[in-house]
């Protein structure tokens, strides 16, 4: 994206790509392939070189030159006659955005008119009727350079999602139409399953105020105020409207913002909190859920945890890099008891020794949780130990990252205590901690009686090079033990995860 | 979840799905101290990967070695698996390691940050306490100020108020200025940050490009090095089954030739058997058609016999069916018959059990009754028993008397006769009478034998006896013999007897020993020798007298072997003793008799004894039964002496008196003949004169004078003639 100099420009250039001038800026190329593609098609179907070539050239006037060329042409047969089928398709095609016929065709021939069919009709005519994959890939394909199929599953999702998507990046409270994204709603809601938003624009903030007054009439109340309202766009609406909504990944900021950097912009306000914390409660269907790098504190968290307390499908909570610190992560705490959580990430927060603490006390009698990110934080010994016991007793979780948490040598000897007897554990991340030599030896130890731990993540912890590799080694036994086990499963139940790193060698 | 991307993917947000690293390179001479030093921990590590794969590698060799079965492709595939891992592994490693330096240095910067915090804060402190004191003062002072009242002074304390409060806003100022210059530090080492950030980023991406070549590359090696392998193995086990095939083929054919000539053979063969078959079965078919045919018309024969014999017994069995049918309907009525009888039966069975148990009811009276009667009757034969016993005893006494009364008659008789043929002989023949003198006629009462005495009563009488001998003198002796008729001498007796006690005192219960102790010597005797003989089965007076002869005769065999010990007057004599064995014998043992004590050593009494009981046993028992008939009386002598009392008038006298008699009767009948003709010679007297009375009355009736004839004229002519 271009650098932008000022916020208006921004929001001009932010504002251009919706979907009005969207198309306009489609139209040509798409003609043009259109025109391509039947012309290869007619090709296919006459299977005679020359005159395809002469059509190729012409596109543009048909009938007469083709007319003209016949009389000439010696070697004209009736061959190269279009049938009948397909002129009525090619019509169809054409006039598919006012006449929609699809469903009442022959098969062969509701593929051949897919294949035809523009990928920049309105998303009111194709939405509900098209299910083919291979439309919805041109379509993707014709607008994002690059597509993955593998984290949505069909390309009419992947369209639909991010389509989606670009809508809110681009939804700018106060100025554009809320109507524009719930018009979409109706067509979308089956096939939108995931919101990832890395971007939410402020309201945009005229340079003077008496004719930014009659703009911001939405949010009059707070007009007069002298900070200005920088809530954003309220997702309520939609994913009420979304009832496959399963992941919710969300950053209140803006990207590329360059020189025009304000703090201003990267602010999510308590009205935004409260709306937020609002829908993702109403929203049952929810399975994860991600807010990140939106400076979320430890009031903000606590709302937004207690609306999640009790959420009947949540697996997921990510609040990686905000600003959560003890009472945040108690609110987490109090979660793990609360829910079916599986996955929780408070990494690149504040979380101090006693957020730690009251987190290992909801560890150490959870049935659900496998994995917890701490990475980051600054929980020291004393949280260290306390998670340390409570892996003593906890038997579910498998990965624990604890990285960069000044976390020294008493925990690593309570660590290795847990090694030797806990079995669920597979993956632990130690890096970045002060545990040295003697904590490395004692570490070492408890990996002698390990056979469960895949990973066992130690770099830049000052212990010795001879027992990071001798933990090594017994991690590399481990991985080909669990490897036995699952070419054997007769032997052994194997953890969710022991396929994990023979899966792309084998 | 893909555990490769899963750890990275909590990494954070400056990384995204990747697999890349690159192995070395630019990060050693990279400008960063930090990034250096990570690369040279990675070469070390992967040194070490290096040194522990070979490890490895040789472990999983040596476990390949043992399965040595496994295929190459295998190999390769395992090796390869190994490497790959390895490598993503080092890679992600690599990638990672980036992101664990700027957490490493974003931790450390915290430290700081916190570090200086903490002095600006202080810093901060002082210099509002410090701020704090020159405004007290300042503040102070312009109280001072109020009261001053010259204006020179005041203008001077003005002044220098107004330099303290300069002083003071320079101080700000200069904190200000600091912490502004601390920002614009901190603004450039944003920017630093930032810049290192992208650079960062630019590395973990080349390096994430890199890693991603290099594993394409060497999985494309691998995989590469895996179809080799498998192209290797699939060309050899190719080669291998060729030629296994090849040999299998020609293996195939040479069998095929060889079945081929093998078939040529036997069809050949066949076809010779089938011509040959043919012709033989050609024959063989006509044959057995002129037989079958033969055969037909035989059975066309046998088939209308067997019409003929059909139609036969269709019409027996429709007889026989019409009969059995009759018999059925007899059978069905007799069946009925046999129910009702059955039915009857039944109740006389009925009544039959009624009574049957009636019966035996009354059978079980009867019974009873039956015993007590039969009890009775058992009493009642005792009590017959007992008055036949009495019986007996009145017969035998009536017996007695009888006898004597019949004694007596014969007696009478007897003497009747004698008396009368004392007359016949005195009056009618004049001889004189001598009474005969007979034996019975002394007799009075029943002959009967003599009862035997029982042992006990012998041996008191013996020594009764011999007491009495004690009592009177030697010379006495001789009367008493009478008694003993078995020839041996009552003082011999007693003194075996003596003998016999003394000796065999084991025979005697001590019990009675002791009872015997304060009785008579001779009382005592006594008992004891009953008790040695109870023991020895001697009963009576044989058995005793037997026992002293057995003494005397075993005394006489064996006294030459006892000579010695015996004395020597004594010893003289049996040489002579042994020569007039025999009729001698019981008189010579009478005058040894009393000797003999003297010659039976007591030692051999034992000897004795023993032999003795062992003869003795013998007759014992064939004498059982004889003394059971001992009960009988022996009635043979009775009809002797009565005969011998019937024929006590002899033969002679009785030829006498039947002479006498015939003579007698001669006399007697001529005297009756006598008497009788003279008594009818006075009858006839008496009658003539009767009938001579009648006839003068007939002849004197009126009746004969009516009569033509009268009878006395027919009846004068008979009467004339028998007259005479």
């Amino acid at each position: 994206m271009l650098p932008v100099t000022g916020t208006q420009e921004v929001v001009t250039s932010t504002a251009s790509p919706p979907s009005r001038s969207f198309p306009s800026t489609q139209d040509r190329p798409t003609t043009a392939g259109q025109a391509l593609s039947s012309g290869s098609k007619v090709s296919k179907s006459s299977a005679v070189p020359p005159p395809v070539k002469s059509k190729g050239l012409n596109s543009g006037a048909l009938v007469r030159q083709m007319r003209r060329i016949i009389a000439e042409d010696a070697e004209w047969s009736l061959a190269t006659v279009p049938l009948l089928t397909e002129l009525c398709i090619q019509h169809i095609v054409k006039n598919f955005k006012n006449n929609p016929l699809l469903k009442k065709l022959l098969p062969q021939h509701q593929q051949k008119v897919l294949k035809l069919l523009s990928p920049d009709l309105p998303l009111a005519v194709t939405a509900n009727l098209i299910d083919d994959e291979s439309y919805w890939h041109r379509c993707c394909v014709l607008r994002w350079p690059v597509c993955h199929l593998d984290s949505h599953g069909s390309w009419k999702r992947v369209f639909f999602e991010r389509h989606l998507e670009n809508l809110i990046k681009h939804f700018i409270p106060g100025t554009t139409d809320p109507a524009v994204i719930l018009d979409l709603l109706p067509l979308c809601r089956t096939y939108v399953r995931r919101i990832r938003v890395d971007q939410f624009l402020p309201p945009v903030q005229l340079p003077s105020r008496p004719h930014s007054a009659g703009d911001q009439s939405d949010s009059g109340s707070e007009g007069e105020m002298d900070e200005p309202t920088m809530d954003h766009y309220q997702l309520g609406d939609l994913v009420a409207g979304l009832n496959q909504l399963e992941e919710l990944d969300l950053v209140y900021g803006v990207k590329d913002c360059g020189m025009n950097f304000e703090w201003n912009l990267f602010l999510f306000t308590h009205r935004d909190c409260h709306s937020l914390a609002a829908t993702i409660k109403a929203c049952h269907t929810l399975k994860i859920f991600r807010l990140t790098r939106s400076k979320v504190d430890d009031d903000k968290a606590r709302i937004l945890i207690r609306s999640l307390l009790d959420h009947p499908a949540l697996e997921e909570l990510d609040l990686s890099h905000n600003l959560i610190g003890d009472r945040g992560a108690r609110a987490a705490a109090k979660l793990l008891s609360h829910s079916h959580l599986r996955v929780l990430s408070l990494a690149n927060n504040q979380v101090r020794a006693p957020g730690a603490q009251s987190l290992a006390h909801a560890l150490a009698h959870n049935t659900n949780l496998l994995s917890l990110n701490l990475r980051l934080n600054c929980i020291e010994d004393e949280g260290g130990q306390a998670l340390a016991h409570a892996l003593q007793t906890n038997k579910c979780l498998t990965t624990l990252h604890l990285g960069g948490n000044e976390l020294s040598e008493p925990t690593a000897t309570l660590i290795s205590q847990v090694l030797s007897v806990n079995t669920t554990l597979i993956n632990i991340n130690l890096s970045c901690n002060h545990i040295g030599p003697d904590g490395g030896k004692q570490l070492l130890e408890g990996m002698s009686d390990n056979r469960t731990l895949l990973q066992f993540d130690l770099r830049l912890s000052d212990i010795t090079q001879e027992s990071e590799y001798l933990i090594g080694q017994a991690l590399c036994a481990n991985r080909e033990e669990a490897r036995q086990r699952t070419l054997n499963p007769s032997h052994f139940l194997s953890p969710l995860t022991a396929k994990g790193p023979e899966n792309p060698a084998s | 979840m893909n555990p490769q991307s899963g750890p990275l993917g909590v990494l954070g947000e400056n990384e995204e799905e990747h697999l890349t690293a690159e192995i070395r390179g630019p990060s050693i001479h990279s400008e960063n101290p930090q990034e250096r030093i990570q690369a040279r921990r990675l070469r070390i590590a992967a040194r070490l990967e290096a040194r522990r794969r070979e490890a490895l590698g040789e472990y999983l060799d040596g476990k390949k070695e043992s399965e040595e079965d496994q295929s190459k492709s295998y190999k390769q595939k395992e090796e390869s698996r190994l490497k790959l891992a390895k490598l993503l592994l080092c890679g992600t490693e690599l990638v990672t390691n980036i992101q664990v330096a700027t957490d490493i240095r974003e931790t450390h910067r915290r430290v700081e940050e916190e570090e200086l915090r903490r002095q600006r804060l202080e810093k901060l402190e002082n210099e509002v306490k410090t701020s704090h004191d020159k405004f007290d003062e300042i503040t102070a002072k312009w109280k001072e100020g109020k009261e001053k009242r010259i204006p020179q002074e005041l203008w001077e304390m003005l002044n220098t108020q107004q330099e303290h409060c300069a002083g003071l806003i320079e101080d700000k100022n200069k904190l200000i200025n600091e912490l502004q210059q601390e920002l614009k530090m901190k603004d450039d080492q944003y920017v630093k940050d930032l810049k290192k950030q992208s650079d960062d980023i630019s590395l973990l991406l080349e390096r994430m490009e890199e890693q991603v070549k290099s594993v394409m590359k060497t999985f494309r090696q691998e995989l590469n090095h895996i179809e080799k392998a498998f192209e290797v193995e699939r060309q050899e086990l190719l080669i291998s089954n060729k030629k296994k095939w090849e040999r299998a083929l020609q293996a195939h054919n040479a069998k095929e030739l060889e079945y081929l000539t093998n078939r040529l053979k036997k069809v050949e063969d066949y076809e010779r058997q089938l011509r040959k078959q043919r012709v033989w079965d050609f024959e063989e078919y006509n044959t057995i058609k002129i037989k079958l045919e033969q055969d037909v018309q035989i059975l066309e024969q046998q088939l209308q016999q067997m019409k003929a014999t059909y139609q036969l017994n269709q019409e027996k069995l429709q007889y026989n069916f019409q009969v059995l049918k009759k018999r059925d309907e007899e059978s069905t009525v007799i069946k009925s018959q046999q129910k009702r009888k059955i039915n009857r039966l039944h109740d006389t069975l009925n009544n039959l059990r009624l009574k049957y148990a009636k019966q035996i009811k009354q059978f079980q009276e009867d019974n009873q009754s039956l015993t007590s009667e039969y009890k009775r009757l058992v009493i009642q034969y005792k009590e017959l028993q007992k008055s036949m016993r009495h019986f007996t005893l009145i017969d035998d006494e009536k017996f007695r008397e009888i006898w004597l009364m019949n004694e007596e008659e014969a007696k009478d008789l007897i003497s009747r006769a004698f008396n009368i043929d004392k007359i016949i002989h005195t009056h009618h023949l004049g001889l004189p009478w001598t009474a005969p003198d007979f034996w019975f006629l002394k007799n009075v009462g029943p002959i009967s034998q003599k009862q035997q005495k029982s042992a006990t009563q012998i041996l008191e009488e013996v020594l009764m006896q011999t007491e009495e001998e004690a009592a009177e003198e030697a010379g006495a002796a001789p009367e008493s013999y009478l008694d003993l008729p078995k020839r041996v001498s009552a003082k011999t007796t007693r003194k075996i007897l003596m003998l016999l006690c003394d000796e065999s005192g084991f025979l005697i219960e001590s019990k009675l020993l002791s009872l015997l102790l304060p009785l008579e010597k001779n009382e005592c005797y006594l008992l004891r020798l009953d008790a040695i003989f109870s023991a020895l089965g001697i009963e009576n007076e044989d058995d005793l007298y037997t026992l002293v002869n057995f003494f005397l005769k075993y005394q006489a065999h064996h006294l030459p072997s006892s000579q010695d010990r015996a004395s020597l007057a004594s010893s003289m004599e049996p040489a002579e003793q042994l020569d007039l064995q025999g009729e001698e014998k019981q008189s010579l043992e009478e005058e040894e008799a009393p000797s003999s004590p003297r010659l039976i050593h007591p030692n051999d009494v034992l000897k004795i004894l023993e032999a003795f009981v062992m003869s003795l046993r013998k007759p014992r028992d064939s004498r059982a039964p004889v003394k059971l008939l001992k009960e009988v009386r022996d009635n043979s002598k009775d009809s002797e002496y009565w005969k011998a009392l019937a024929t006590v008038v002899s033969q002679a006298t009785e030829n006498l008196w039947d002479g006498l008699y015939l003579a007698l009767e001669k006399y007697h009948f001529v005297l009756t003949q006598r008497a009788k003709l003279l008594a009818e010679n006075s009858a006839l007297e008496q009658q003539n004169t009767e009938l001579q009375a009648l006839l003068q009355r007939y002849l004197h009736s009126k009746i004969n004078e009516e009569l033509q004839i009268p009878p006395i004229q027919v009846f004068q002519m008979p009467t004339q003639p028998k007259r005479p």
